[in-house]
């Protein structure tokens, strides 16, 4: 007797974890982005025409630049702090400092699409 | 003050399934939440079912979500939450009664890493004890803190997913017993731990550490598990 020890989606996503637990999450769906990301961009090598069209969309390459990015640079901080597990201890300081890097490097890259998107 | 509690509540014997019942009672803003639960236990409804024991922080009985984080109940002060919380029982443990989780997969699990001294070796010379320096002594020193209250292993998503993973409060048990001079079963505690449901499954999500009522560095000592694994070096 008792209740079913499943945690739902909805219940996981609703712990309060804080900064941390929220680049855990991203880090998810920035993964789920760049499964997405390469089986359309191998359907476009192989000839597809609307895989090749969505490639060139730019709110498609927004989408994936900005959760793709995002999983780069965590999985950046991951490997250095596994590699020097006495840095961990300052986890969130590097979760800052990633964050700053994101903006700066997502701004960029978001800015040159629609720079080519709208720019004429 | 005037405190509102939100109680998720189950009975095995009447619900299918949880439901939340709210209760209104006065508490002092450095009353504990595990206070207020007992003034709901004794004025409210004498039906409401928790763990409790030492009550100060020791015994590890007393953890569960207080407004959607696990922490202690009987080290959270209603000052720290407010005058609106929820508890809720431990998540990715089977409910038994109201807050009471079936904390015996959180225990099989904990046994699985041999958490007491393995060392075959003949007793020094004096028959006494064996010796330790102090600077040996703190290299575990952080993970003997830990009293096995749960909150960190069911604050990871990696047990939401699957009760097979061991869980930080295990791999701290390993800890404890891996960088311990004295003991002679560090490899086989950290083959223990390369399998499948090891450290491998941490992925640093740092639920863990933020949950510990203990303080305890609980991601760095999985990442110092895992560099022991891949060098060999219990320095």
């Amino acid at each position: 007797m008792g209740l079913n020890r499943n945690v739902s989606l909805s219940a996981g996503l609703g712990y309060k974890g804080g900064g941390p637990y929220l680049t855990y999450i991203l880090h998810r769906i920035g993964g789920s982005a760049l499964f997405i990301f390469f089986t359309v961009y191998i359907l476009s090598l192989l000839g597809l025409e609307s895989m090749q069209a969505l490639m060139g969309n730019w709110i498609f390459q927004t989408f994936m630049l900005t959760f793709g990015l995002f999983h780069a640079i965590n999985g950046l901080r991951i490997s250095i702090l596994d590699l020097s597990p006495k840095l961990i201890e300052h986890y969130r300081t590097a979760i800052t400092i990633e964050w700053m890097v994101y903006v700066l490097v997502a701004g960029f890259a978001l800015f040159v699409v629609f720079r080519n998107a709208f720019g004429g | 003050m005037e405190v509102t509690v939100k109680i998720f509540r189950y009975s095995p014997e009447k619900d299918e399934r949880g439901h939340y019942e709210t209760y209104t009672v006065e508490a002092h803003e450095n009353e504990r939440i595990l206070d207020v639960l007992e003034l709901v236990k004794g004025h409210k409804d004498g039906s409401l079912a928790f763990r409790r024991s030492c009550a100060h922080g020791v015994c590890g009985s007393d953890a569960m979500r207080i407004n959607g984080r696990n922490m202690l109940a009987c080290k959270t002060l209603v000052r720290d939450v407010g005058a609106n919380i929820t508890v809720e029982p431990l998540l990715g443990l089977k409910v038994e009664k109201d807050l009471i989780v079936d904390m015996d997969p959180f225990f099989d699990n904990y046994r699985k890493m041999l958490p007491y001294l393995i060392n075959e070796s003949p007793l020094p010379a004096d028959g006494k004890e064996r010796l330790q320096s102090p600077e040996q002594r703190a290299r575990f020193d952080e993970t003997t803190k830990c009293i096995l209250c749960a909150a960190c292993t069911t604050s990871c998503p990696s047990f939401w997913a699957s009760e097979e993973y061991y869980g930080p409060a295990a791999l701290m048990a390993a800890h404890r017993f891996v960088f311990d001079s004295r003991d002679e079963g560090a490899s086989q505690r950290l083959q223990i731990l390369s399998e499948t449901n090891g450290t491998v499954r941490c992925h640093t999500a740092y639920n863990c550490t933020n949950a510990c009522p203990r303080d305890i560095h609980i991601t760095q000592a999985i990442g110092e598990l895992k560099m022991a694994m891949v060098t060999g070096n219990l320095e």
